[in-house]
């Protein structure tokens, strides 16, 4: 159980912070391709966004049910990832080659292009989630103790 | 399409496990019936696999399209694809025994039981199949990863038994890591042909030799070599009696088949470290695991933890026969390799079978159920066929090709060790079943529940295997010497 930080500097500044570092995320992320950044890097700082309004916020505030309802799209983003495999896959060549992304209409340098953004959002929907449920499997007493007590 | 096989056999039981938790949310019950399908369908695309590669020779994959020294390679040549058969078979029967004796705690818990455990086998296709030292080491952690999980997942004492396998287990991959940084520190490459190519010019190196020693060291505590056991046998024995015949016929198994794979086509076999022929090595630890872990397994009181050690000494067994450094010693241990891991896998069924329905953990509660047992008796004694060695078992013609080898090697130390490992395996098994027939039951007849088909089903379909491996043995170890051999050897 995560209480609401008391102080007022941390609450509004909170409230300006959040919402910076989610489209500094985002930027980082789709902007991978052609500079610094990328999945992984994106996906932590989103996953910070979200741990930063439970941490301040506390666990119960409405601005914190993103991040309790990402918990369950745990896996999803690995699902993306092998969906795009799968799809080059089907498109007749190896896991993961761009080149043969099956979606009709695409040159190839737009399919290298739109496969490399989508398996990076699966891999920073899976970065970010895992961050979360770190600090709330950490922050969680209850169900801690559910689970040594079978 | 064929070329594809590789890639849908790992592919199949990763994207079974990731989407478990979501399709199994609501109906926690699916679980088991999708992993069974999973499985089977593993075990089909495997034998597909290896036709195409017995036919077509080996496959190597690219991932992504990027051609070899730069992009992830996977090898499929007929070693890899034989275990692959073994492990995918020997996975769809593991986790059919898992169902009726998966943990009572588990609860709510069950699909991520069934993610953990089908993890666990993509990620040891991974290390069957990997051309690549660093995503060995990836594959290697993954399967460590979902074994400690799933060692610990009863609590109680397997908490103990988890946390002591997590730190031996990560000292043991941290090892080989550091390994694998020194050789591309030098080398600059981490692609095994590539390796291959370059490591004979630089033997001189002290990294590399460094190097090697930490990789072996690492992979030498992974598969629980006799100074590096300890963390094994307290893993297997307190892990939930249904993941340890998972465990325990696959882990150290495919963890030997790494490092068979660095040995022999990453290193030349004919290399001297230091002028200490490497193969010599591998014999002298194979005789003392061999040994050591059998005279162990003769102390021991309870079942698995004495059949943990007979795993170690086994594995010393088929490191003699891969330590000979002839075709006949070679073929020999691989074949020896497969006879282990059936047998390994139909000991654990019978510990959790006995105690699931008998309620028996150690020797002298054996004698309590006695004759009454047929299918445990039974089975019981036809694995004690192939463990010590008599014909028809595959585990004789296995010992027999191992012995040749020696013989044609000139190694009479490892001869004796072979003999004497048997002798030793003879006594405990000996002792298993003078519990078993000298009946000490006081108490009148209590009658048992009947037994499941799926017990039924895994301790049929291994005992027959373990006599099919030896009645077939001449056309396997045939396909073994023509398709499974190292270069230069």
């Amino acid at each position: 159980m995560i209480r609401p930080h008391d102080s007022i500097i941390v609450q509004t500044l909170g409230r300006f912070l959040i919402p910076v570092v989610q489209i500094f995320g985002l930027h980082v992320l789709f902007f991978g391709q052609y500079g610094p950044g990328g999945g992984f890097v994106g996906g932590v700082i989103l996953g910070m966004g979200m741990i930063l309004s439970v941490l301040i916020f506390g666990h119960d505030n409405t601005r914190s049910q993103i991040a309790k309802k990402v918990l369950h799209a745990d896996g999803v983003g690995m699902l993306i990832f092998a969906g795009v495999g799968g799809l080059c896959m089907i498109g007749g060549g190896e896991f993961l080659n761009y080149a043969n992304l099956e979606i009709p209409g695409l040159e190839t340098a737009s399919r290298r292009s739109l496969g490399i953004v989508l398996t990076q959002i699966g891999v920073a929907v899976d970065v970010a989630v895992t961050a979360v449920s770190i600090v709330f499997s950490l922050s969680a007493e209850e169900i801690i103790e559910d689970s040594i007590n079978g | 399409m064929s070329h594809q096989l590789p890639a849908i056999l790992f592919l199949l039981p990763l994207f079974a496990a990731i989407s478990m938790p979501v399709v199994c949310l609501k109906h926690r019950h699916w679980s088991l019936p999708i992993s069974v399908a999973i499985l089977a369908a593993m075990v089909l695309v495997s034998i597909l696999n290896l036709y195409n590669v017995i036919h077509h020779g080996e496959v190597r994959y690219v991932f992504s399209g990027w051609t070899a020294p730069l992009g992830i390679e996977w090898v499929a040549d007929g070693l890899a694809s034989v275990i692959m058969v073994l492990l995918s078979a020997l996975g769809l029967l593991g986790v059919v025994f898992a169902g009726p004796t998966s943990p009572k705690a588990l609860g709510g818990r069950l699909a991520h039981y069934y993610t953990l455990i089908l993890l666990l086998i993509s990620a040891l296709t991974g290390i069957v199949f990997s051309g690549d030292l660093f995503n060995l080491f990836v594959f290697l952690e993954v399967a460590a990863i979902s074994s400690y999980a799933l060692v610990g997942v009863a609590g109680g004492r397997a908490l103990f038994a988890a946390f002591r396998y997590l730190i031996l287990g990560t000292l043991g991959a941290s090892f080989y890591l550091l390994g694998v940084s020194y050789l591309y520190a030098v080398t600059g490459t981490l692609n095994m042909a590539d390796l291959a190519e370059r490591l004979p010019f630089l033997l001189n190196s002290r990294a590399v030799v460094g190097g090697l020693l930490f990789i072996f060291i690492g992979l030498g505590i992974k598969m629980a070599l006799v100074p590096f056991h300890a963390w094994m046998p307290e893993a297997y024995t307190h892990a939930p009696d249904s993941i340890s015949p998972i465990l325990a016929p696959l882990l150290t198994k495919v963890v030997l088949l790494a490092w068979v794979r660095i040995v022999f086509w990453v290193l030349n076999v004919s290399i001297a470290i230091y002028d200490i022929p490497i193969l010599l090595l591998v014999a002298v630890l194979g005789t003392l695991a061999a040994v050591i872990g059998a005279s162990l397994a003769l102390a021991q009181r309870n079942i698995k933890m004495m059949f943990a050690y007979g795993g170690i000494s086994h594995i010393g067994i088929i490191l003699i026969g891969i330590g000979q450094g002839n075709q006949t010693g070679f073929v020999g241990g691989v074949f020896y390799l497969l006879n282990d891991a059936v047998m390994q896998a139909a000991l654990f069924y019978i510990a959790g079978f006995a105690f699931f329905q008998y309620g028996i953990r150690t020797i002298d509660d054996l004698g309590r159920v006695g004759k009454k047992a047929p299918w445990l008796t039974g089975s019981l004694v036809v694995v004690a066929l192939g463990m010590i060695g008599l014909p028809p078992t595959g585990g004789f013609f296995g010992k027999w090709y191992i012995i040749l080898g020696a013989l044609e090697a000139g190694d009479y130390i490892s001869v004796a060790a072979v003999v004497l490992s048997t002798l030793l395996t003879l006594a405990y098994f000996v002792k298993l079943f003078e519990s078993i027939f000298r009946q000490t039951s006081t108490q009148p007849d209590v009658q048992f529940g009947k037994i499941p088909l799926s017990f039924k089903l895994t301790l049929g379909v291994t005992s027959t295997a373990i006599i099919i491996l030896g009645l077939f043995s001449a056309p396997i170890v045939q396909l073994l010497l023509n398709h499974a051999l190292p270069p230069g050897l």
